[in-house]
C-alpha cells in the first residue's frame, strides 16, 4: 500500500462565523504532484495555511506520513518537512536573499553566522534549478517573479519534503513554466510531494497527477488526472457553470496614434538602467499587449508613463503634446489611467472605505469636491453606480477595502480607472491572482474600454490573456523592445522574443 | 447593512471603554494595597471633579488645552506622522505670543491679534521644521519632535532667567501682560476664561476638517506613500503641511494658557500637557468625538486625582499609574479584543455543539 504524505480529514476552519473550510478532506500521495483547484475565496489557501500551521483548525485531524500531528506553528510544520510558498511573499524586504533564508535556520557556526557557506549552497541550488538568483541581492530590489523564486529556493533549501506552492507560475513565461515544471518533476522523482494551488487549468492537465477541487469552502471532489480529464469538466467542478473562454472578435479598426513613446529610458531602484530606448505607439481604440518575463522593465515603463518614476531619456507625446517628466497629478488630469501591478500597496488604500477608494484621484475635482469639501452625497452616488455596474460584492460602500476578495478589490480599481473616461489605460497584470470568473470580467471591461476608443497598454504574464485581447503584441526583454507582433502570432514565437531574441526586419 | 457598521463602531467604543475600566480596576487594587477604600477614593475623585460649580469650571480649564492639543496631535497621527512634540510646540507658541504682548509697541487690540497669530505660526513652524527634516533628510519625526521639546524648554528657561526676566523680581518668570490683553473671565473670579470659545471653534473646525480635500489627503498619506503618490498627492509637501497644522494647534493652546491662566511665562508652563495630549488622541482612536470623550475623561482624572490626594490618604501617583496603564492597554486593545472574540466564539461554538448533541 502506498503511504499518504498528508491526510487531512474533516477540516473545518471558521473566520468570524463564516466557514472558510467546511469538513474538507484532502489526501496527498507521497511522491506525487497534487493540484488544489478552486476560485478565489474557495478556501484553498486557508486549507493550506492550516496544514502549514499558520491557522489552527476548529475541527478535523491532520496526519503526516501516517502519524497524527498537531501543527501548532510554521516552525512545527517545517520540522515535519512541510514548506510553503505564499502568493503574497513572506520575505523581509530590507534583507538579502541569503539572510532571509537564514532567518529560518540555525547557524552551523555556533554564535557566528554561516552566511558565506549558505550563500554558496543557495547559489548551487539556484543554478541547478535555473533560477538565476544572486544570494546577496536585497529582496526589495527584486521583481515579483524573482521574489517568488527566492521563496521556492528557500523552502527547498530548508529541506521541505512536502512543498505547498500557492500560484507559483503566475509570473513565469511559457518557457520558464516548462523549466519550472521539469524541476517539479525532478523533485517528484526524488520522492518529494508537491501541492500546487492554482486556478490555471492548463497546469492541472499538463503536470498534476491528482486534483482536488474546492468550491465555497467545501470539497467538490478529487480525481486522478489522465487523458480523459478535460478543461470543461474541471471548470464545471470549480465554478459550477460554464465559462466563456473566447471573446468575440474585434471588428472596429484602431484609429490614429494617441500616445507616442520615443526612446524612453529609465533606471530601476538599484540605479541600473531598466528601460533602454523604448519606443512604442498606442493608437486610439487599440490594445497593445506587452509580453515579457517579469522584471524586464515593465514596472519601470508603467511608472514612467504615469509620472511615478523619472525618465532618464526620451520623450512621450499624447495627441502630439509633449507630456514627458510631469508629476503623477498631471497624468491623472490628462486621463491616463493606471491599473497598478501591486493592488495592495499602490492601487488601493486598504484601510479606507470602498467609496473613498473610488475618489482617490479626484479629491479636488468637481463634482467630488466643492469649495474644498468632499461631497458625501456625490461619493455615495458614485459608489451606488459603480457597485451595480461593476458587480462589486460588498456589504456597503463603507466597508474597508481590505475586507474584499482580490477580484472585488480589482473591480473597485477598474471602476475608478475606467469610469474616469481614460484616453490611455495602462493595465499592469490586471488579472494576476484573480479567479476565472473575475479575470474574465476584468478582460471584458478592458475590451469595453478599447471599443470606447481608449488606447490600452496591457502588461501580462498570462500568454493566453495577451493572445485573446491584444491587437498587437510588443515584447520587452532587458528593458528593450524586441519587436512588435501582429494578432494571432504563435505563442512560441512570442516566447522566443521574451527570451531575448530580436525580431528581424522592421516593426510590424 | 448599516447595522454592521454601527456594530463595528460599537465594538471600537466598547473595546476602549473596557480598557479604561480595566485600568481603573487595577488602580483600585493599588488603592486597596495602600490600605484605602477604592470606592471612597474614586467617589472622592468624582466629587473633586464635579462637586461644585467651581470644580466644574476647573474641569473646563483643564479640558481646553488638553482637547486642543490632542486634536492637533491627531492630525499628524492620521498621516502616520508621530508628532510627540506637542509640548515644544506649546512652549514656542507661548514664547512668541508673549514676546509680542510684552514688547510690540502697537495698540492693545492689534497686539492681541498679532500675539494670537504669532503663537499659531510659531507652533506650526516648530512642528513643520521637523516635517521638513523628515522629507529632506529622512530624519525620524519621533526623534526630532522629542528633541525639539528640549530645545524649546531650554530656550524658555534662558529667556525667563535672562533677557525676558521680570526686571522687578528675582523669580524665574517674565513680567505680567497688560490687563487688557488677558482673556476675559466668564464666571466671577473663577479661572474659567474666554479661551473655551476658541476650544469650541477648534472642535467645529476639526469636525469639518476631515471632510475637506486637505483632510482626505492627509489621511491618504497615512495609508502609505505608494498609494498616496499614485493618487497624485505631493507626499513631501503634504507631510510638511500636516506637521504645520498639527503644531499650530499646540501653539494655540500655548497662547490660551498664557493669556487665560498664567499671564506670564514661567518654568514648566506646558506641564505634562504634551504627553497627555498624545494619550488622549490615541485613546480617542484619532476620531474627533472619541478625542472629546477621552479629553473629558482625562480632565476628570487629573482634576479629581488632585482632590483625591488632598482628601484621602491615596497618593496622586495612582493617577499616574492609571495613565500609564491606559497607554499600555490602548496599544494592546486590538490584540486583546481579537483574543476575546475568538475566546467567546469558541465558547459559543461549543455550546451550540452541545445543543445539537
Amino acid at each position: 500500500m502506498e503511504q499518504l504524505a498528508v491526510k487531512m480529514q474533516q477540516i473545518t476552519k471558521i473566520f468570524g462565523g463564516v466557514k472558510a473550510n467546511d469538513a474538507v478532506n484532502f489526501s496527498l500521495r507521497r511522491g506525487s504532484i497534487h493540484g488544489l483547484l478552486g476560485e478565489n475565496g474557495a478556501g484553498k489557501t486557508t486549507l493550506m495555511n492550516v496544514l502549514y500551521g499558520l491557522y489552527q483548525q476548529e475541527e478535523g485531524t491532520i496526519e503526516i506520513n501516517g502519524h497524527e500531528e498537531k501543527i501548532s506553528s510554521p516552525i512545527k510544520a517545517i520540522s515535519l518537512g512541510i514548506g510553503m510558498v505564499h502568493q503574497h511573499f513572506m520575505l523581509a524586504r530590507p534583507l538579502t536573499v541569503v539572510e532571509n533564508v537564514m532567518l529560518g535556520k540555525k547557524s552551523r557556526r555556533g554564535i557566528l553566522l554561516d552566511t558565506k557557506q549558505t550563500a554558496e549552497e543557495l547559489k548551487a541550488l539556484s543554478d541547478r534549478y535555473h533560477m538565476g538568483i544572486d544570494p546577496y541581492s536585497k529582496i526589495w530590489q527584486l521583481s515579483v517573479g524573482e521574489q517568488q523564486r527566492v521563496e521556492i529556493l528557500s523552502a527547498i533549501y530548508l529541506g521541505a519534503q512536502i512543498l505547498i506552492l500557492d500560484e507559483p507560475t503566475a509570473v513565469l513565461t511559457p518557457q520558464e513554466t516548462e523549466i519550472f515544471f521539469d524541476t517539479l518533476r525532478k523533485m517528484r522523482s526524488d520522492g518529494k510531494s508537491i501541492i500546487l494551488i492554482t486556478h490555471k487549468l492548463e497546469e492541472i492537465i499538463s503536470i498534476v497527477d491528482e486534483v482536488t477541487v474546492l468550491r465555497g469552502g467545501k470539497c467538490v471532489g478529487s480525481k486522478l488526472v489522465d487523458d480523459s480529464v478535460t478543461k470543461d469538466e474541471l471548470t464545471r467542478m470549480m465554478v459550477g457553470r460554464d465559462v466563456l473562454f473566447n471573446f468575440p472578435p474585434v471588428t472596429k479598426a484602431p484609429g490614429g496614434v494617441r500616445m507616442k513613446m520615443e526612446n524612453l529610458s529609465a533606471v530601476n531602484d538599484k540605479g541600473v538602467t531598466a528601460l533602454k530606448n523604448f519606443s512604442l505607439d498606442l493608437r486610439e481604440g487599440e490594445i497593445v499587449g506587452l509580453a515579457g518575463v517579469d522584471g524586464n522593465g515593465q514596472k519601470e515603463l508603467c511608472e514612467v508613463l504615469t509620472g511615478l518614476r523619472p525618465n532618464s531619456g526620451g520623450r512621450m507625446l499624447l495627441d502630439g503634446e509633449d507630456i514627458t517628466a510631469q508629476n503623477p497629478l498631471f497624468y491623472i488630469r490628462h486621463h491616463i489611467s493606471h491599473i497598478p501591478e501591486d493592488r495592495h500597496a499602490t492601487g488601493l488604500a486598504m484601510n479606507w472605505s470602498l467609496k473613498n477608494n473610488l475618489i482617490l484621484k479626484r479629491l479636488d475635482q468637481a463634482p467630488v469636491a466643492k469649495h474644498h469639501l468632499v461631497q458625501g452625497k456625490v461619493v455615495d452616488e458614485l459608489w451606488q453606480k459603480a457597485q451595480s455596474e461593476y458587480q462589486i460584492k460588498a456589504i456597503s460602500g463603507d466597508d474597508e477595502a481590505r475586507n474584499l476578495s482580490g477580484g472585488n478589490q480589482q473591480k473597485v480599481i477598474l471602476a475608478r480607472e475606467i469610469d474616469s473616461d481614460p484616453r490611455v489605460l495602462i493595465a499592469n497584470q490586471p488579472t494576476r491572482g484573480l479567479d476565472v470568473g473575475a479575470a474574465e470580467y476584468v478582460r471584458s471591461k478592458i475590451l469595453e474600454a478599447r471599443n470606447g476608443g481608449t488606447s490600452c497598454l496591457l502588461i501580462s504574464a498570462d500568454m493566453e490573456e495577451l493572445l485573446q485581447l491584444s491587437d498587437r503584441i510588443a515584447v520587452i526583454y532587458g528593458g528593450e523592445l524586441m519587436g512588435i507582433l501582429p494578432r494571432g502570432t504563435d505563442p512560441l514565437t512570442i516566447g522566443s522574443l521574451m527570451m531575448g531574441k530580436r525580431l528581424e526586419g522592421a516593426e510590424a | 447593512m448599516k447595522n454592521k457598521l454601527v456594530r463595528n463602531a460599537g465594538r471600537e467604543v466598547f473595546g476602549t471603554v473596557l480598557m479604561v475600566i480595566v485600568a481603573l480596576l487595577i488602580g483600585a487594587i493599588l488603592v486597596v494595597l495602600s490600605d484605602n477604600q477604592p470606592g471612597e477614593a474614586y467617589s472622592t475623585m468624582l466629587r473633586g471633579a464635579f462637586g461644585s460649580t467651581q470644580k466644574i469650571t476647573e474641569l473646563f480649564v483643564k479640558l481646553t488645552p488638553t482637547l486642543i492639543m490632542a486634536l492637533g496631535v491627531s492630525v499628524a497621527f492620521r498621516a502616520q506622522l508621530w508628532n510627540i512634540g506637542a509640548e515644544g510646540q506649546f512652549i514656542m507658541g507661548s514664547i512668541c505670543s508673549m514676546v509680542v504682548a510684552l514688547y510690540l509697541p502697537v495698540p492693545i487690540p492689534l497686539r492681541m491679534v498679532i500675539a494670537f497669530a504669532a503663537a499659531v505660526v510659531a507652533g506650526g513652524l516648530w512642528a513643520g521644521l521637523a516635517g521638513w527634516l523628515k522629507t529632506r533628510f529622512n530624519a525620524n519625526e519621533v526623534i526630532t519632535t522629542l528633541m525639539f521639546n528640549y530645545i524649546a524648554n531650554y530656550l524658555l528657561l534662558y529667556l525667563i532667567n535672562g533677557p525676558m526676566q521680570d526686571p522687578y523680581s528675582d523669580l524665574s518668570q517674565t513680567d505680567l501682560i497688560p490687563d487688557g490683553m488677558r482673556l476675559a473671565k466668564l464666571i466671577g473670579t473663577y479661572r474659567l476664561h474666554a479661551g473655551i470659545f476658541l476650544m469650541l471653534l477648534v472642535v467645529l473646525i476639526m469636525i469639518f476638517f476631515w471632510r475637506t480635500t486637505l483632510g482626505y489627503r492627509i489621511n491618504l498619506v497615512g495609508q502609505g506613500e505608494k498609494v498616496a503618490t499614485y493618487s497624485g498627492i505631493h507626499v513631501k509637501q503634504t507631510v510638511v503641511v500636516t506637521m504645520c497644522i498639527s503644531g499650530a494647534f499646540s501653539g494655540l493652546a500655548g497662547f490660551i494658557e498664557t493669556f487665560g491662566i498664567n499671564y506670564r511665562l514661567l518654568d514648566g508652563i506646558a506641564g505634562d500637557a504634551g504627553n497627555i495630549a498624545t494619550i488622549v488622541a490615541l485613546l480617542g482612536s484619532l476620531n474627533v468625538y472619541g478625542i472629546i470623550a477621552a479629553a473629558m475623561f482625562f480632565s476628570v482624572l487629573l482634576c479629581g486625582g488632585a482632590s483625591m490626594q488632598r482628601m484621602t490618604d491615596v497618593p496622586y501617583s495612582v493617577v499616574d499609574v492609571i495613565q500609564g496603564l491606559i497607554i499600555i492597554l490602548v496599544i494592546a486593545k486590538d490584540t486583546a479584543m481579537a483574543r476575546l472574540n475568538t475566546w467567546f466564539g469558541k465558547l459559543f461554538a461549543r455550546k451550540e455543539k452541545e445543543h445539537v448533541e
